[in-house]
């Protein structure tokens, strides 16, 4: 009802501008930015931005690319299967990853699997730490993962097509075409995945039986000026992927698993004077099948999720933006081991941003879901930032996030649970930035008190999710960004490094998959033609029993990549890496080892 | 152990020279055959896709030591250890989501070899004769691929298979016969095969109880305990207890749980039959005709949230406590009026007992 109000409204302020005639136009920016709430609304969080150099550098998943590159601790479970994240040592239903400004969760376990996510799709890829929900919604506990199509208006043509072979027989293409006109704006990519990932275990003569992977992925995202006021834009993305689960030290594999995903998202962007306006409608579809025995049966989910959103942005001044948010949400699901349902979930937002003088500023939101399923709780965010000296700024943020329970947790036959709560956390951090001119430094400590965890546990001889579990969770984050160039040479550093403690309430064990210490390093050096870079990662130890009597070590493992640059068209690139350089053996989830060293080759040309 | 080897071979030398001809009536020097003779071997079956799978023993004067199988072989066990058949010499365990046996010295725990060929989610094994005889449940959403593997014990290899219905589990030996309770695999089953060992042929089959979890034989009898099918099968339906008159395969009684109630882990010892309900620890006598209205005692005290494993021996009982099913679970033993006497923590999931004398 309020969005057809809004939506009258908006129409009616068209027909206005249109009538008019208006003269004084209101240029549009030329960058188009999908998700204007992560650059408008998060100046009292982190925001790390990983830009398309860099992914092009790293590892075709997007999993690889957070693992080597932020404080996101990653739980896989062997080369290229299921990848989970923990960010801020929450679990991986506490992590949102929002794609063009929507949560892309999956409705049936409520996380997104880092590996079947492709980088190379999006044009740029952020990761904003901390609370998000008033914004993102559900999940944005520990933090959130941004996948952007930023669109521009240049009137030119790019094509990029990045190849790499490497150990195993693997295969990652993805090829890039970029094109606009002052009126018309285009990005699409696709992406080409495959694998037979067999290596051998190290010090066993066992290989990684039934690893063997593909997927074919495609994201494209299209902006057509109606006029100088109104924008339609289409982000569309497919993927469709079967892997293989691989075997473990201890037990053979012939299961295979399918994901077919897709996602559309329409939107109408208007900009009336002050008024931004925003009307999104998005499909998304979420579909797996599971091969237990490498045979014809198979069990399967299934989600459609419809979204409407309309979003409107006000500047009242110059130093003073309001946004509302109301979002509609329709999910139908259905499987073999879960109740076929629908829910309907509605929730608005207010977000207010002030700039109070030229170093001070602060964020405030609030949001309310409304749903029969659940009873959700106010969720609220407030932040701000000063900058106390040139190369001094400090930054603090509040909030209270949540986390929805999942199809499965509510309808799995026979055990789900249908009076589950959210989970929902009230969490507080203050961040310290230091800038100088080729020097970033940031440090950040959080707290996160985490209640009505959902968790399965036995309850007799049947297992149920039940709203058990209290997590405390504090710790501290640092990135640090460094370049220098000295004639013809060039020098990059960014370094990261994250000190998580994760407990039960009134238990002093450590969350099972969480390190304490984890950090990343990557050096970079550029002379003329030629790079090298060096990039290193240190997983601290894991416990993989929830008493801690058991425990994964610890281990680092590092890459090493040259590359040349020719001057072809619009420039070509070709590179080797080694990976895992000192041939560490090393596993990251328990009797699941990862390869010894091994190589890849690139070739990135741009025209 | 080597030390203990050398010491053997020392002492068999000793005797060789010295008495070869007087070995009957030489001094008797009583050789423990190993370190694990006499006393409880307890399989910790471990977290499906784990691989962490163990066995703990515990002495007659209740010295436990874990992670016996990696520690004499320097090898880790697998991945969710299922059942342990003593026999002879030998202990086989079965090692469910790895497919496959290993074969060890029961005594010293050395293993003598693994058998990987010929099983497919091997669960439980009983012997007959010079042949041992392990339920395969195959692929479990498959209902037509179930048999029992028949083990050649000479050669450690499985010679032929019996093709059996769906979901074969429990498995026990009595006369040359032997009775298959098909527990279901992802279904639901409600029988007993009666399998002829000499023939390896199903010769009848015995309707029970709904899902049956555990199976006793005694003077004459089976008891069969069938659990009922759970909540998630969408007709829910309560725990059997059936007795079947070996003479004809005849039914001779069907106790039927009260309400909605789901019982596991049959045992009988002495003149007495024990089982479990959750929590709680119940007994009567074999040859009552109703079943108890009161638990002989309860665990609750312990925490324990369901008996996961079970066994009462000479006045004691055995409960195994799975905990949370992801870090190390423990072993009470309780007097048998319920007074805790000791208390042990093992490793992941104990899931069996078994006494090795």
């Amino acid at each position: 009802m309020t969005i057809r109000k809004l939506l009258f409204i908006a129409l009616l302020l068209l027909c206005q501008y249109i009538c008019a005639q208006n003269d004084t136009i209101t240029q549009l920016d030329e960058v188009i930015i999908s998700d204007t709430q992560l650059r408008d609304y998060s100046n009292s969080q982190s925001v790390q931005q990983l830009n398309d150099s860099v992914i092009a550098r790293n590892p075709a998943s997007l999993g690889a690319l957070l693992n080597y590159n932020t404080v996101i601790y990653f739980k896989e479970n062997g080369l290229g299967m299921v990848s989970s994240p923990s960010f801020r040592g929450t679990t991986a239903q506490q992590t949102a990853v929002i794609w063009n400004g929507i949560n892309i969760n999956s409705q049936l376990n409520g996380q997104t699997d880092f590996n079947i996510l492709n980088a190379g799709d999006f044009n740029s890829v952020s990761v904003r730490a901390g609370g998000g929900s008033v914004i993102y919604g559900s999940s944005a506990i520990g933090g959130s993962i941004h996948l952007n199509n930023d669109l521009s208006f240049d009137d030119e043509i790019h094509n990029a097509l990045l190849v790499k072979y490497g150990s195993y027989n693997t295969v990652n293409a993805n090829y890039n075409f970029k094109a606009s006109t002052r009126k018309f704006s285009s990005d699409v990519s696709i992406s080409r995945n495959n694998s037979d990932n067999d290596y051998e275990y190290p010090n066993s003569d066992i290989k990684n039986e039934n690893g063997q992977y593909y997927n074919t992925s495609y994201n494209a995202a299209f902006a057509y000026k109606l006029n100088e006021k109104n924008i339609l834009r289409l982000y569309s993305y497919a993927y469709d992927g079967e892997r293989h689960f691989s075997r473990t030290l201890a037990a053979p594999s012939q299961s295979k698993y399918q994901d077919i995903n897709s996602r559309n998202l329409l939107e109408w962007l208007g900009i009336y004077g002050g008024f931004t306006s925003k009307l999104k409608a998005a499909l998304l579809t979420e579909h797996y099948k599971y091969y237990a025995r490498g045979n014809d049966n198979y069990t399967f989910g299934k989600v459609n999720t419809w979204l409407g959103t309309y979003d409107l942005a006000y500047t009242i001044t110059d130093n003073l933006k309001i946004n509302t948010l109301l979002n509609y949400t329709h999910n139908k699901g259905e499987g073999s081991d879960i109740e076929a349902k629908e829910r309907n979930i509605g929730s608005g937002s207010v977000l207010l941003q002030h700039s109070v003088t030229q170093k001070l500023e602060y964020e405030v939101g609030v949001r309310k879901e409304i749903t029969d399923v659940y009873e959700s709780p106010l969720l609220f965010s407030f932040g701000g930032s000063y900058d106390v000296a040139k190369f001094y700024t400090v930054k603090v943020n509040a909030s209270r996030n949540f986390r929805i329970p999942t199809f499965n947790d509510l309808y799995w036959q026979g055990s789900g649970n249908p009076d589950l709560k959210p989970e929902s956390s009230y969490q507080a951090e203050i961040g310290n930035e230091f800038k100088a001119k080729n020097f970033k430094f940031t440090l950040t400590g959080y707290y996160i008190k985490l209640r009505n965890m959902l968790r399965w546990i036995p309850t007799g001889s049947v297992w149920r999710p039940e709203n058990v579990g209290k997590v405390n969770t504090y710790g501290v984050e640092s990135l640090i960004d460094w370049q220098k160039n000295v004639g013809s040479s060039r020098f990059a550093f960014d370094g990261t490094y994250a000190y998580t403690v994760s407990r039960k309430d009134g238990n002093s064990s450590q969350l099972i998959y969480v390190p304490f210490h984890k950090a990343t390093a990557s050096l970079a050096y550029s002379y003329k033609n030629i790079s090298t870079y060096y990039r290193h990662l240190y997983n601290g130890k894991v416990f993989n029993t929830s008493d801690n009597s058991s425990q994964i070590d610890a281990y680092n493992v590092s890459t090493l990549g040259a590359e040349y640059h020719f001057k072809l068209m619009q420039g070509l690139d070709i590179g080797v890496q080694v990976h895992n350089l000192w041939d560490k053996a090393y596993q990251n989830v328990a009797t699941r080892p990862m390869p010894g060293r091994n190589y890849t080759m690139y070739l990135n040309f741009k025209f | 152990m080597k030390l203990n080897k050398l010491i053997l071979t020392a002492f068999a030398g000793a005797f060789f020279f010295a008495s070869c001809s007087s070995d009957d009536d030489s001094v008797t020097i009583v050789e423990p055959k190993g370190d694990y003779e006499n006393g409880l071997l307890i399989l910790n079956e471990g977290g499906f896709n784990a691989g962490d799978a163990s066995i703990s023993f515990l002495s007659e004067d209740y010295v436990l030591e874990n992670n016996v199988f990696s520690g004499v072989n320097g090898a880790d066990l697998g991945d969710t250890g299922q059942d342990i058949g003593l026999h002879s010499d030998y202990a086989y365990i079965v090692v469910n989501n790895s497919h496959k046996i290993e074969v060890v010295n029961r005594y010293t725990f050395e293993k003598v070899t693994t058998i990987t060929t010929g099983l497919d989610n091997p669960r439980y094994i009983a012997f007959s004769g010079a042949k041992g005889y392990v339920t395969n449940w195959g692929d479990p959403a498959d209902t037509e691929d179930d048999y029992v593997a028949v083990l050649d014990l000479s050669t450690n290899t499985v010679a032929s298979n019996i093709s059996v219905a769906e979901g074969p589990e429990a498995i026990v030996e009595n006369n040359g016969k032997l009775y298959v309770a098909h527990k279901g695999g992802y279904g639901y089953g409600n029988t007993v095969s009666v399998i002829n060992a000499a023939s390896g042929t199903v010769e009848t089959t015995v309707a029970v109880g709904d899902v049956p979890n555990s199976l006793e034989i005694d003077n004459g009898k089976l008891y069969v305990m069938g659990e009922g099918a759970p909540s998630w099968s969408g007709t829910e339906t309560t725990g059997q207890l059936t007795v079947v008159n070996l003479t004809d395969n005849s039914v001779s009684q069907d106790f039927v749980f009260d309400g909605i109630t789901h019982p596991s882990n049959l045992v009988i010892e002495g003149s007495k039959l024990y089982y479990t309900i959750d929590d709680g620890i119940y007994t009567m006598d074999v040859n009552a005709t109703a079943l108890p209205t009161e638990a002989l005692f309860a665990t609750t005290a312990q925490g324990v949230y369901g008996v996961y494993s079970f066994e009462v021996k000479n006045d004691k009982v055995y409960v195994g406590d799975a905990g949370d099913y992801n870090s190390n679970g423990k072993v009470y033993i309780y007097s048998l009026t319920g007074t805790l006497e000791q208390t042990f923590t093992v490793g992941v999931i104990p899931a069996g007992f078994y006494f090795n004398n």
